[in-house]
């Protein structure tokens, strides 16, 4: 069957229906920009804010004093940082008071004075023992978050690959960290081996399974335009997979982060020579329980510096998302 | 718009029994034509007749299930791989992480040397984005978005663009004055459009002929020859009387399916 175009009878149509028509769910008029696409939270930004008007070439920036109210709805207020440090300072108010109100012994429940006492004290042996934890957290997360995104990468060009490394990883990620820390001190000894090897292995599947959805979220418009100019698919991953996945890697480094910390501390408890699990274990073997709060503190202060390293971080890498629209 | 140097002509496309059905989904049935070299040809249908679908087989995304597209004698995927295809979608599709000039020099950049390809400088002034060539897509508006995206295929010097739905998302003035841009540049280029829309006033303001597809299975029921002088206005009864017809081509099929 051809068919040529027939010619149009324009002109016998005496009334002329409505200036527009469409068929179905046509847009009339109205403004349907698209949002924060990929959704969101795997996505592009958020839509622009502004539409264009009749010549539509002008762009509207949003004023700076607009921008900063929007930075602070996504952040918080300075209020909303000032009522969370008041909130701690009642907290360990309420704490203070308690124990020395109940009188109960300070090898229980030692008075937050107490410990401010003996973190002042033990500074000189808490400080290089927190540098110790820091770096074995920092190397183990650095591997595990390689390795996990290495295989991520692996499945995304060899998709064959995928069930394979999946099941392996799962295996190493159910296995009991507390069963695994000491069979890997009694292989690697005292030193800083063990607890960088728990640490890897505690941190790469989170950055496995964050990247490999960051890899597959980019935008299908964005892949349909790689394939209409035949782009190779290490184009496609460099230019539009790679940077989609940002906030995904984010995302596990904040998960993973803390959690280094954590895992380092806890292989130091199965045996080290020095760290913040070494310092914890001597003073809860004395029952030193300022000591052990102190060396607790520590390291919480510590996990949320890290945790706060990785958001700036991620400000800063990810300064071409949009704002938030304020209307 | 500024001026624009006429480039690689439009090429000619025939359609030959073409029928396409995704999984037990039948998405096309029927289709045969031919489109002229340099025409501007609007593809109507109601949502889901397999407008998109007709399109990804013009662009080589996709296999026909039967039948054969011929580009100048070269299949599409033959045409993509020589990146003669410029596609616009409804999304802009730009790297939200990369400046417009980069944006628009995409293509280049993946296959070689940017510096030896057009100046993305004179293609963002020619789809009226002077002076935002540094600036993110994230701070530009839709209109501008899809400015840049027609920039970025213009940057491909393409002899066919397949364009779906590119403005659907954008309000009316802003639809009106980019179609009006569109047309600037379809006419100093004369590249061969394939338009898919269902809007059939915007049907009727930029294309030379219409093609109007059923509902689903999507066969051929109307085909508007739109012989008007441009720039257009839509209201005007000439501009109306193509409307209708295609409306009523429309209802027919769409009456004939609910029947069948």
């Amino acid at each position: 069957m051809s068919r040529a175009p027939t010619t149009n009878q324009a002109t016998a149509a005496p009334e002329a229906p409505a200036a527009s028509a469409a068929i179905g769910t046509v847009t009339t008029g109205t403004t349907a920009e698209p949002s924060s696409g990929v959704g969101d939270g795997r996505s592009w930004p958020a839509g622009p804010a502004v539409v264009g008007g009749a010549h539509d070439t002008g762009s509207t920036p949003k004023s700076g004093q607009a921008a900063k109210a929007t930075e602070w709805s996504r952040r918080g207020t300075p209020w909303s940082a000032l009522a969370g440090v008041a909130l701690l300072g009642v907290l360990v108010l309420a704490w203070e008071v308690a124990v020395v109100v109940s009188g109960v012994p300070e090898w229980i429940v030692p008075a937050p004075t107490a410990v401010g006492r003996a973190m002042v004290d033990n500074a000189a042996t808490l400080a290089p023992a927190a540098m110790v934890t820091l770096g074995e957290a920092a190397a183990g997360l650095l591997i595990g978050s390689a390795i996990g995104l290495a295989a991520a990468v692996a499945i995304t060009f060899v998709p064959r690959l995928e069930r394979a490394i999946l099941s392996v990883a799962l295996l190493a990620k159910s296995t009991p960290i507390i069963a695994v820390a000491p069979i890997l001190t009694i292989w690697f000894g005292f030193g800083h081996a063990p607890k960088v090897l728990v640490t890897a292995l505690l941190t790469f599947f989170p950055m496995l399974v964050n990247a490999l959805e960051g890899f597959r979220s980019v935008d299908p418009s964005i892949t349909d335009w790689f394939h209409s100019v035949d782009a190779p698919p290490r184009a496609v991953f460099r230019h539009a997979r790679w940077p989609t996945s940002w906030p995904y890697l984010f995302a596990a480094l904040k998960v993973s982060a803390p959690l280094a910390m954590v895992a380092a501390v806890v292989a130091e408890w199965m045996g080290a020579s020095s760290g913040l699990g070494r310092s914890m274990w001597l003073a809860y073997t004395n029952l030193r329980m300022p000591d052990l709060f102190a060396a607790v503190f520590v390291l919480t202060a510590l996990s949320a510096l890290v945790f706060q390293a990785v958001v700036v971080l991620e400000r800063r890498a990810m300064a071409w998302r949009a704002p938030t629209p304020t209307t | 718009m500024k001026g624009a140097t006429v480039t690689t002509p439009g090429v000619a496309i025939s359609i030959a029994d073409l029928a396409h059905a995704w999984g037990p989904t039948p998405a096309l049935d029927d289709i045969t034509t031919t489109i002229d070299p340099g025409s501007f040809v609007a593809i109507v249908g109601a949502s889901g007749c397999g407008k998109s679908t007709l399109l990804r087989l013009l662009a080589g995304m996709a296999v026909p299930s039967t039948g054969s597209i011929g580009i100048d004698g070269a299949t599409p995927d033959e045409v993509r791989r020589q990146r003669r295809i410029g596609w616009v979608a409804q999304r802009p599709a730009l790297l939200p992480w990369e400046s417009l000039r980069d944006n628009v020099l995409l293509a280049t950049r993946l296959h070689g040397d940017a510096s030896a390809g057009p100046d993305p400088d004179a293609l963002i002034e020619m789809v009226g984005l002077d002076g935002f060539a540094d600036a993110l897509p994230a701070h530009l508006s839709g209109g501008m978005q899809q400015r840049a995206a027609l920039a970025r295929t213009l940057a491909l010097d393409a002899p066919l663009w397949l364009m779906d739905e590119p403005f659907a998302a954008l309000d009316e003035l802003t639809r009106e004055a980019l179609a009006a841009d569109l047309v600037d540049i379809w006419r100093r280029r004369r590249p061969t459009v394939v338009w898919v829309t269902h809007h059939l006033g915007e049907a009727v303001a930029l294309a030379d002929r219409i093609i109007v597809l059923s509902p689903r299975p999507g066969r051929i029921v109307a085909d508007l020859a739109v012989d008007l002088a441009r720039p257009r206005d839509v209201t005007t009864p000439a501009s109306q009387a193509i409307v209708r017809q295609a409306r009523a081509a429309l209802a027919d099929a769409t009456t004939a399916g609910v029947r069948s």
